[in-house]
C-alpha cells in the first residue's frame, strides 16, 4: 500500500521535458503584454489631478478647521481663566475689606472704653 | 423575598452616612435679584472648584500679588460673594440677611467674632466651621447702612495666609496681630 502510494507520486511529479517552441511562445506573449496599453483601472479617478486637488482641498480644510477650533477653545478658556483670576482677586479684595471693616470697629471700641478709663 | 425587604435593606446601610453626614459649610446664597436692581453697585462672585482650579492656572507665582492669591486659594474649593451698594440708607431688609444668617446656627458653625459700631452703625459677623483642628468653612456678614456683604469660603481656610495677603488689593494693611486685636480670638 505505501509502495503504490509512493510509485503514484513519482509518476506524477516525474520532470516532464516542455512542447517544442515553449519558449518562443512564452517569450512573445511576455512582450506582447509590456506592448499593449494598460487595462483601465478602477481607481483611475484617484489618479486624475483635479481628484488629486480635491483631496489636498479637503485635507487643508479639515486641519485648518481643528487649528482654528484648537484656537478658538484656547482662546475661550483664556478668557475663562483671565475672568475666574480677576474674580478670585476680587473676592479676596472684598474680603479683606470687610476684615479691615471688623478690625476698625474693634478698634473704635477698644479706643473708646480707653478714652472711658484712662488710668488702665 | 429579597425584594419585599429592600427598602429596609437600603435605609439600613444609608443610616449611618445620614448619621454622621459631614456638615456643609457651603451656604445657600439667595439670588438677591431685587438687591441687584436697586443696588448702585453689586459684586456677585460665584467660583467653584474648577474655576478656582482655572484662575490658578492663570496666576503669575513671580508676582508678588499672585502668588499670594495661589497660596491662599491652594486648599479652597469654593469662594461665594455677594455685595451690595446702595444711594439711600437700609435700602435693604434685614431678612435677606437674616435667611443667611439662620444657615450660620447649624451644626458645625462657630461665631468667631461680632463688633457692632454704634457710631458707624456697621456690624460684622465672622463665623467658622472647623473639623478636627482644621477650618473648612469661612461665612462673614458685614452690614452698614448703605451696604451688606456676605462672603463664604469653602475649603481649609489659613487665615495666617489671607492676613499675608493684607495690603496688596489696596486695602490698607491691617494690624492683626493677637495682642493687639484679642477681639478676633472670640468664640460664640
Amino acid at each position: 500500500m505505501k509502495d503504490d502510494l509512493e510509485t503514484e507520486l513519482r509518476q506524477a511529479l516525474r520532470p516532464v521535458a516542455p512542447s517544442e517552441g515553449f519558449e518562443e511562445r512564452l517569450l512573445a506573449r511576455v512582450t506582447a503584454e509590456r506592448s499593449s496599453p494598460p487595462k483601465p483601472s478602477r481607481l483611475k479617478w484617484r489618479r486624475s489631478p483635479a481628484t488629486r486637488w480635491l483631496s489636498a482641498g479637503l485635507a487643508a480644510s479639515i486641519l485648518a478647521a481643528v487649528g482654528i477650533q484648537h484656537h478658538l477653545h484656547a482662546q475661550r478658556e483664556r478668557e475663562i481663566g483671565l475672568e475666574a483670576r480677576r474674580q478670585v482677586i476680587e473676592a479676596l479684595r472684598v474680603t479683606e475689606e470687610k476684615l479691615e471693616l471688623a478690625y476698625r470697629v474693634v478698634k473704635d471700641q477698644s479706643s473708646s472704653v480707653s478714652d472711658e478709663k484712662p488710668g488702665v | 423575598m429579597i425584594r419585599r425587604f429592600m427598602p429596609v435593606i437600603v435605609c439600613v446601610l444609608l443610616a449611618p452616612s445620614l448619621t454622621f453626614a459631614a456638615p456643609n459649610p457651603r451656604l445657600l446664597l439667595p439670588e438677591f435679584g431685587a438687591l441687584a436692581d436697586k443696588a448702585s453697585e453689586s459684586v456677585t462672585i460665584t467660583l467653584d472648584p474648577s474655576m478656582l482650579a482655572m484662575a490658578g492656572r492663570f496666576l503669575d507665582s513671580n508676582d508678588p500679588q499672585d502668588a499670594a492669591t495661589q497660596e491662599v486659594i491652594k486648599g479652597l474649593q469654593g469662594i461665594y460673594v455677594r455685595s451690595y451698594t446702595f444711594d439711600q440708607d437700609y435700602f435693604y431688609k434685614q431678612s435677606d440677611i437674616d435667611a443667611v444668617r439662620k444657615q450660620l446656627s447649624a451644626p458645625g458653625w462657630n461665631r468667631l467674632m461680632e463688633t457692632r459700631s454704634r457710631k458707624t452703625h456697621a456690624n460684622v459677623e465672622i463665623y467658622i466651621m472647623t473639623e478636627g483642628n482644621k477650618a473648612i468653612g469661612l461665612a462673614l456678614i458685614a452690614s452698614e447702612p448703605r451696604e451688606f456683604t456676605i462672603v463664604n469660603i469653602i475649603g481649609s481656610i489659613d487665615l495666617q495666609k489671607l492676613h499675608k495677603l493684607e495690603g496688596q488689593f489696596g486695602v490698607p494693611k491691617l494690624d492683626l496681630d493677637a495682642t493687639k486685636a484679642p477681639a478676633l480670638n472670640k468664640q460664640k
